[in-house]
Parts: structure tokens; C-alpha cells; sequence
């Protein structure tokens, strides 16, 4: 689904380097790093918001600067770390909102539109406050909002920068449980940044750990020990 | 389905207040004319007849540009409004009519007879808009607040009425006699001969910002999210302010400054309808933007008997109080 190759990301100077890689679908993988250590940096690359400093990435085996804007939004999902709501926008507005690399020019909703937005709305059992407006919602409910609206987007691929970083304990768990779900049941692939090592952990969740010492990305297996993650990612014996 | 019931209601209510309201603004004048007068003036013109002359040359050409200048003034602000997340914005306070002015005022005063012709005037006008629009922009590129890109179309609009005030100390009685009558701001001035001119143009601005509802929709989520959802931004960004430099610039070329109007009808559109689905805030805007200043010029020509107002000072009187009410409610 996605595959790196030689890839270097960074600003001015390099900060992760991964090799190779291949990120496949019905898999999540959770991206785990110190702070500074270019996990947003890298979300970034992936939806081309930030060149790549060496290297090729591919989707779906097609190098990532040959899309268009319009082409890697029905490819690539995005969901920030936080949305705060929109005055006067409801939630249901909201989430055909991810309709929108597939509308024609006026915007106009049509049928498969419809379908993928009700899909969306049922999957993550919104309907109850599909006509609230999203600054009314609690930081959770708009959380589960912002994933929805991704979800409508029917992307292969979702990417979440810190999806959690504004949640309670227990809001963390409902989030986590449920992407992994989302992504064995729709077979999508799903990456997303996180400092929830010991929730990761509990769902046996593959991490992505960049590497303290020598900047390299490392695919991990899902049975890791929580020493091992804290030695690699962040140096601590 | 409740607020779908709900906004065909309220057009249907502002629809009525609206053909109320031009009633109104007919039959408000210092010199009582007939309905029948109106319908001769329009299908059976008799030059000899003074009531038919009147309602021909004076009242209905006012009364048309009351409707083009406040639905396309309110449009043009909503535009703003949104491209630049701010309630702030309008064409006025970020002195894209100061551009205009300014425009104008060169033209005017270079004493040229090219640019003494409307269509001198409407092309000076549109490129100050347009010249002061892309001005702007690019500050809000850098600005992020809201209150100091506020600021700085205060600034920019202090900074044209200094240069005009330059300009007028060389220009002769004559000439600042007219300018200065622009500046005040009338719907008087538009003869009928122009309307097509201005309506073919006001049209157009609307059939263009049809095209920019569903990048709008995207774009109250913010620049970021929208790129990621496969809006170009910068295409999008050059077509709003050119679309909201041809409402402002027409409208301020016939016209004169008229302020407040693009600030003020926009959020009372969106707390109305409590939507951002810019489809039907465009509907909304045409509606309460031309019935606010028809219902205005009707009172304008009401007073007429006692006093001479220009629509600029009234929109100011009542836009001001309305602008620091925002200010105070949304930006604390």
C-alpha cells in the first residue's frame, strides 16, 4: 500500500531515514518517537504536505509526486490531532465535507456520496448527534467526527497525526480499539502517531519506532517488550 | 430535513420583505407616483408625462441599484469573510473600496475627459479594487490574527485618505466638487442607460461565485485541511478576491464608498440560517443584502424632506455599533 524506498525525511537536515518499508492494508501501525524526532514531519511527507529530502515513496506502487491534489485525497485520508469545530457547520455537513475529491464542481451530493457518507455515520454510531453543531461536541465526540469524515472519504489509506493527544484515558482506549477494527474490517491501512506506547502495546499494535540512536525507522512486532520500545525510541535502559 | 423545512421558510419570508421593502422604497419619495405611473414609465413611456419621467430616470434606476449594490456588497464580504476565517472581513474595512477611491480620485483629478466617462471610472475603480484586494491578500498570508489584518485595511484605508487629500490640494473647484459627491456615496447617480452595464457584470460576479460554494465549504475547515481534501489553494484564493474586487469595484464606481454593508448583512446571513453551506448563504446574502439597503434608501428618501443623507453615513451609523458587537461577542 505504501512502500518507502531509500527515503530521507527531515527539514533542513535529515531525521528519519527508512530503507525500506512496505506498509500494507488491513494492518495499523502506531508511529512512536520522541518529541522532535520527525513523526509529524514524516505524517506530512506521506500526504505530500512535505518533500521528500531523498529517495521514492510509493502508493499503491505509483511514486507519490506524480498524484495530483485531487487523486492522493481519494488515495490519502487525514485526520489532525485535534479539530475544533466550525461555527453554524453540523456534523453530518462536516462529514460530507470528505466527499469532496469526488464531487463535481458545485459540490453537488450524489447518491454514492450518500451511501459512503451514511456508512460513515453508521460505523462509528453518530447518528444520534448527526444534525449538532460541531462546536457544541465534546474533544472525543469531535474526535470520533474528524474519523468519520475520514472514513467518508473512502481511502485506502488513513493517516492520524496524535489522534489521542487531547483525549481521556478512557476515550484513548474507545479510539484505539476502534481503528483497529476499521482497519481489519475495511482493510485500510492505517497510521497514526502516538505516545500511547502502553495502550499499543495492550491491542498488539505493530510499532513504528524511530530510532534514538541512529535515526532509522523500525518496523517492530506486535509482541515487543514496553523495555525494548523505551530503549529504541526513546534511549532509556 | 427540520432546517431544510426551516430555510425554504425563511426565504420564502425574506422573499416577502424584500418585494415588501421595494414597495415601500417606490412609494416613499418626495413626489407621489402612482403604480400606474411605474408600469407606463416601464412599458408605455411618456416622455411628456413628469411623474412617468421621474419614476423612469430617477426612481427606478435608484431603486435597481439599491438591490444590485447591497446583494453584491453583502456577497463580496461573505467571500472575504470565509476565504480570509474572519467575521471581520468585508470589503470595506480591509480597503478594497479605499482602493477604488483612490482610483477614482487619480482618474478624476488628472483632469483627462477618458476617465471624466463611466467607463473611465468603472475600469479605475475595478483595478484599485483589485490592486488593493491582491494587497491584501498577500498580508494575510503573513497575518494571522484577525483584529490585526483588521488593522491593517483600517491602515490601509487612513493611508488612500491621506494620498486623496494630497491629491485634492492640486485639483481645481470643479473637480473636487465631483469627487467629493462620490465619496459620499448615492444610489441618485445611475442613470438608466448604465443599468444594463452594471447588471450584466453583477450577474456575472454571481454566476462566478457559484463556482466557488463547494472550495468555500471546504475552506471554513481551515488552509491545511483543505489542500489535504485536493483544493488549490492559491487558484482559489485569486478567484475570491477578483470576484469580490468586480462586486466591490462596480458597485463603489456608481456608487461612492457604502460602508459597513459587506460586514454587516454576511454574519447576520449566517446566524440566520445557521449554516455553512455557501450555497445557500449566497441565496441568503442577495435577499437580506438588498432588502437592508433598499429599506435603508427608502428611509434615506423619506427624510429627503427634511435632510439630504448620504447612504454612506447611514450604513455607517448603523454598521459601526454592529461591527464593535462582533467584536465583543466572537473575538473577546
Amino acid at each position: 500500500m505504501i512502500r518507502f524506498n531509500k527515503c530521507e525525511i527531515g527539514y533542513k537536515s535529515v531525521l528519519i531515514r527508512i530503507p525500506e518499508l512496505n506498509l500494507i492494508a488491513g494492518n495499523i501501525y502506531a508511529l512512536i518517537g520522541a518529541n522532535g524526532s520527525g513523526k509529524s514531519t514524516l505524517l506530512n511527507t506521506i500526504i505530500n504536505k512535505k518533500s521528500l529530502l531523498g529517495g521514492e515513496l510509493f502508493i499503491d506502487s505509483k511514486s507519490h509526486v506524480t498524484f495530483s491534489a485531487k487523486e492522493l485525497a481519494q488515495k490519502i485520508a487525514y485526520v489532525d490531532s485535534k479539530f475544533d469545530g466550525v461555527e453554524f457547520l453540523t456534523v453530518e455537513e462536516y462529514i460530507s465535507l470528505g466527499r469532496t475529491p469526488y464531487t463535481d464542481a458545485f459540490g453537488r451530493i450524489g447518491e454514492k456520496d450518500n451511501q459512503a457518507i451514511l456508512k460513515a455515520i453508521e460505523l462509528l454510531n453518530l447518528n444520534s448527534f448527526k444534525d449538532k453543531f460541531t462546536v457544541n461536541l465534546s474533544d472525543g465526540e469531535r474526535q470520533l467526527v474528524a474519523i468519520a469524515r475520514a472514513l467518508a472519504q473512502t481511502t485506502p489509506i488513513i493517516v492520524l497525526d496524535e489522534p489521542t493527544a487531547f483525549l481521556d484515558y478512557g476515550n484513548r482506549i474507545k479510539l484505539i480499539h476502534l481503528l483497529s477494527k476499521i482497519a481489519l474490517e475495511e482493510q485500510k491501512c492505517i497510521v497514526f502517531s502516538s505516545h500511547d506506547i502502553d495502550l499499543c502495546l495492550d491491542y498488539k499494535i505493530q510499532m513504528l519506532i524511530v530510532n534514538q540512536q541512529n535515526k532509522t525507522m523500525e518496523l517492530c512486532p506486535s509482541d515487543i517488550s514496553k523495555k525494548e520500545v523505551l530503549g529504541i525510541g526513546f534511549g532509556i535502559q | 430535513m427540520i432546517t431544510k423545512k426551516r430555510n425554504l421558510f425563511l426565504y420564502f419570508v425574506l422573499f416577502l420583505i424584500l418585494i415588501l421593502s421595494i414597495v415601500g422604497h417606490l412609494f416613499s419619495g418626495q413626489i407621489d407616483i402612482s403604480f400606474s405611473d411605474y408600469c407606463d414609465s416601464i412599458f408605455h413611456f411618456d416622455p411628456e408625462n413628469t411623474n412617468q419621467l421621474i419614476a423612469r430616470e430617477f426612481r427606478i434606476p435608484r431603486l435597481s441599484m439599491a438591490i444590485i449594490a447591497g446583494a453584491g456588497l453583502s456577497i463580496s464580504g461573505m467571500l472575504m469573510q470565509t476565504l480570509f476565517n474572519n467575521p471581520l472581513a468585508g470589503p470595506y474595512v480591509l480597503g478594497i473600496n479605499s482602493g477604488s477611491s483612490l482610483f477614482v480620485a487619480f482618474t478624476m483629478m488628472t483632469g483627462i475627459s477618458f476617465f471624466q466617462s463611466d467607463f473611465g471610472i468603472i475600469t479605475s475603480a475595478l483595478i484599485g479594487a483589485l490592486v488593493f484586494g491582491f494587497i491584501i491578500l498577500g498580508f494575510s498570508i503573513f497575518v494571522k490574527s484577525h483584529i490585526s489584518l483588521l488593522l491593517i485595511g483600517l491602515m490601509l484605508g487612513s493611508f488612500t485618505g491621506a494620498l486623496i487629500s494630497v491629491l485634492q490640494t492640486f485639483s481645481s473647484a470643479q473637480e473636487l466638487k465631483s469627487f467629493t459627491i462620490w465619496t459620499m456615496g448615492s444610489l441618485q447617480h445611475v442613470q438608466l442607460s448604465q443599468l444594463p452595464i452594471i447588471s450584466i457584470i453583477f450577474i456575472l460576479g454571481i454566476g462566478l461565485s457559484l463556482f466557488l460554494i463547494k472550495p468555500l465549504n471546504v475552506l471554513v475547515l481551515g488552509e491545511k485541511s483543505s489542500e489535504i481534501l485536493g483544493i488549490h489553494i492559491k487558484t482559489i484564493r485569486i478567484a475570491t478576491i477578483s470576484i469580490t474586487a468586480i462586486f466591490a469595484g462596480i458597485i463603489t464606481a456608481f456608487c461612492g464608498p457604502i460602508a459597513f454593508v459587506g460586514l454587516a448583512v454576511p454574519n447576520i446571513v449566517r446566524t440566520v440560517f445557521k449554516t455553512q453551506s455557501h450555497g445557500k448563504l449566497i441565496v441568503g446574502n442577495i435577499l437580506i443584502g438588498a432588502t437592508f439597503l433598499v429599506i435603508s434608501d427608502a428611509i434615506i428618501q423619506y427624510l429627503e424632506q427634511w435632510i439630504q443623507l448620504p447612504i454612506n453615513a447611514f450604513t455607517s451609523i448603523i454598521g459601526a455599533p454592529l461591527l464593535i458587537l462582533i467584536v465583543l461577542k466572537r473575538l473577546k
